[in-house]
């Protein structure tokens, strides 16, 4: 193992130039790239340019930004909307949790007007969905309007866990009873972040 | 108030030019206004209108115990309310964050014996002291609060009239203590080295005095100096922001020349004042 | 507050001890005077700090955390994760940043209420501005950073020393910053010039004297605290209470500056070892 190059913040790093770009963990100012976290310098080859980040060591500090893909449980229906928690923020799992609104308008990409919240989502359901972008305070609107995005982990009405048995459906593992959900096709990608 | 980039732009280019939006330089103060002697309950009272800046400040007083580490000295207390009909965003607590900064700023400034001297305030030594209640008011926020509200309580206070103590008795542990019936017979306090505030806020390269409101807003970083004859009391950032050294030593030099032209100001129009207003025939 | 039933109470009409403590124009003069070449009364130089012990990662629950000491002057700063501002409606650009500094009520000779009073209020005040321009506050729009600070025992220079641990705190928590940030403090009593001052003579500097007897003149007096940002030169808090002149500051500008240099190199190697250290501990895992 190499010795990593440790900085701290407000480290010049390198100079801002064609061949390098600055990336996570750093910032641009006067020609000259800066660090602006205490971590391990990181340098990514992209397209012949190289970008310069700096990876934080300890736990990372995030708050959600658009586009970003989070991990939400749901807590409160109405007709219109529902609430929900986010609880992680692609792979990291966060000690603080933030509110997040999905509106009816946001759950699915087709079929808009027939989307009723109460056959799509429960109370208690873990969802994949999307970080749309902000336009009021306090709340991170969402959306599951892609296929890979919905429900990933559900329980029935009896509390037993459900698997997805189509795009709109899973079954009780245990009763076998069938509830309506917008399931969420899971995707390798998001398979291996969970191991 | 909100500035977008292309007002702030012009704001930033007017400064440049030494040629503010309103027609000033950058060393240079918005017409003021001060009046004393307005409020009738008060001891002592001012009002201060700098440009669409309004304050007024309420001077009383009240006998307290000293406290145990200054026997021998009055007391002082400094309360801002910012009302909300200043601005809508002082609603609720909104402008509590505010008041207390400037409130603790006064205090700072008027620590120093050399700047305020409390020990006049003294009536009995460990037992007995006039205590100030200097409250102050915002009537309207128009910009450049530090300054107006560091003039508004030197005259303020200049304008104070403290009751005139005849005899004091001590009676076991009570202190009894005759105070003259004459109610023109008051004792003045020794205003002349109460210190001034000067905020300097840098614009872009520069650094002007007096912002306006929406100057502050393009302003990178702004330093409150209070200036006490021709010394400094009292220096601190107001805002976030940050500053060069060399402009640090820039503003504090410029803060201590117009400070003490401002004080050389205030004190000759509150010496053309009329000591008392003489009311009634008999007086 | 709750009162101490437990204590015994003094008689009715006690004054405290310290009253009878010599704090005269003479006392305070005297005890200037005495720093024969510039030796004060713990050994040290007037320009020489006290040696500081920094350490990150104390508090396991906080995202960042730092304790400092110098001599008596201990103090424990913790930096949570970003939380939604609240009591707020509109949406901000740029995040916050909450700082509470409150005295333990055993750090001082006078104990502390467990509210904050006038100058703990004014301390978070300083600590807010200086830390401020010192964070990239854009990168968490519409949240706030909290930052408590408690001081467990106060011997001076706590001010200063918890910007310091601030900034170790929150470069520790990944939050973003610009710089590292460093702060000293300077007491003035004369031309005498104390950096980084205990706590006693913190105090000799905030009393006026007079030059002597015959003339009523006061010397210059006061304590400067400065917050800078190392790489960038930015002076982030300037801070000062007092009586001075300008030549004065001036000078305590340049003091300041340099004291502020000395200390960047321990934060770095703080910061440093702590990389360091989780960088292996990630590695073995």
């Amino acid at each position: 193992m190499t010795k990593p190059l440790i900085c701290v913040p407000g480290q010049r790093l390198c100079i801002l130039d064609k061949t390098h770009e600055s990336g996570q963990g750093t910032y641009e100012r006067q020609g000259y790239i800066y660090s602006s976290l205490a971590g391990v310098v990181d340098v990514v080859d992209k397209d012949g340019v190289k970008v310069v980040e700096v990876q934080s060591t300890g736990e990372q500090t995030l708050v959600p930004t658009q586009g970003d893909i989070v991990t939400a449980q749901v807590t409160i229906l109405t007709q219109d909307f529902c609430k929900c928690v986010i609880k992680c923020i692609g792979n990291t799992v966060l000690s603080r949790t933030y509110r997040g609104i999905l509106r009816r308008e946001d759950v699915c990409a087709t079929d808009k007007d027939r989307v009723q919240i109460y056959k799509s989502y429960r109370p208690g359901d873990v969802i994949l969905a999307r970080v749309l972008p902000i336009t009021e305070a306090h709340t991170y609107n969402l959306s599951t309007a892609e296929n890979e995005l919905g429900v990933v982990i559900a329980h029935s009405e009896h509390g037993y866990p459900m698997v997805p048995i189509s795009w709109t459906q899973m079954q009780c593992t245990k009763m076998y009873t069938k509830e309506l959900r917008k399931v969420a096709k899971v995707v390798p990608e998001n398979m291996n972040t969970k191991t | 108030m909100n500035l977008c980039e292309a007002e702030k732009t012009f704001i930033l280019h007017g400064v440049e030019e030494n040629f503010r939006v309103d027609g000033r330089e950058r060393s240079q103060y918005r017409p003021m206004e001060l009046e004393t002697n307005v409020v009738a309950h008060a001891f002592g009272s001012s009002r201060l209108r700098l440009a669409n800046t309004d304050v007024l400040v309420a001077v009383k007083i009240e006998t307290d115990v000293p406290s145990v580490d200054q026997p021998d000295e009055g007391k002082i207390e400094f309360f801002v309310d910012c009302s909300a009909n200043a601005t809508p965003d002082f609603e609720g607590r909104g402008g509590e964050e505010l008041a207390t900064e400037i409130a603790n700023s006064l205090t700072s400034a008027y620590r120093s014996t050399k700047a305020f001297n409390l020990s006049k305030l003294c009536i009995l030594k460990g037992r007995k002291c006039w205590k100030l209640y200097v409250d102050i008011l915002l009537l309207e926020c128009g910009g450049n609060l530090y300054d107006a509200v560091s003039l508004a309580v030197k005259a303020a206070l200049w304008n104070t009239d403290i009751p005139r103590v005849l005899a004091v008795n001590l009676d076991g542990n009570n202190v009894e203590m005759e105070v003259s019936d004459n109610i023109h017979e008051c004792v003045k306090l020794d205003i002349v080295p109460a210190p001034v505030m000067v905020t300097i806020s840098k614009i872009g390269e520069q650094c002007v005095v007096d912002p306006s409101a929406a100057e502050e807003q393009c302003a990178t970083a702004s330093m409150v100096v209070a200036v006490s004859q021709d010394r400094f009391t009292t220096v601190l950032q107001s805002g976030s922001g940050s500053l060069h050294p060399s402009t640090l030593r820039e503003s504090l030099k410029l803060g201590l020349e117009i400070g003490s032209k401002l004080d050389q100001a205030l004190i000759e129009v509150l010496k053309q004042k009329p000591a008392k207003k003489q009311i009634g025939f008999l007086m | 507050m709750p009162t101490d039933n437990k204590r015994i109470a003094g008689p009715e009409d006690s004054i405290s001890y310290r009253l009878f403590k010599e704090t005269s124009n003479e006392s305070v003069l005297s005890k200037i005077n005495n720093l024969k070449n510039n030796i004060r009364s713990d050994g040290r130089k007037t320009n020489e700090q006290r040696k500081i012990f920094l350490k990150c990662g104390v508090v396991s629950q906080a995202k960042g955390s730092a304790y400092f000491e110098v001599d008596n002057t201990k103090l424990i700063v913790s930096v949570y994760d970003p939380r939604e501002i609240p009591k707020k409606t509109d949406y901000s650009l740029k995040g916050e940043l909450f700082c509470i500094f409150k005295y333990a009520p055993f750090s001082c000779p006078n104990r502390r209420g467990h509210q904050q009073d006038a100058e703990e209020k004014q301390h978070s005040a300083i600590m807010k501005r200086a830390l401020e321009s010192a964070v990239c506050r854009h990168e968490f729009p519409n949240f706030q950073v909290d930052v408590y600070v408690l001081v467990l025992e106060n011997d001076g220079s706590a001010l200063s020393g918890a910007i310091t641990a601030a900034g170790i705190a929150l470069a520790q928590a990944g939050i973003p910053m610009y710089d590292t940030i460093t702060s000293a403090t300077l007491a003035i009593q004369g031309s005498t010039k104390l950096l980084d001052p205990t706590l006693e003579e913190e105090a000799l500097c905030t009393i006026a004297t007079h030059k002597s007897d015959t003339e009523t003149g006061y010397d210059s007096h006061g304590i400067i605290v400065l917050a800078i940002l190392s790489t960038h030169e930015q002076i982030s808090e300037f801070y000062q209470l007092g009586n001075l002149n300008l030549d004065t500051l001036n000078e305590s500008i340049s003091i300041l500056m340099n004291a502020t240099k000395e200390i960047v190199p321990l934060v770095e190697k703080c910061l440093v070892d702590y990389v360091n250290k989780t960088f292996k501990a990630n590695g073995q895992s």
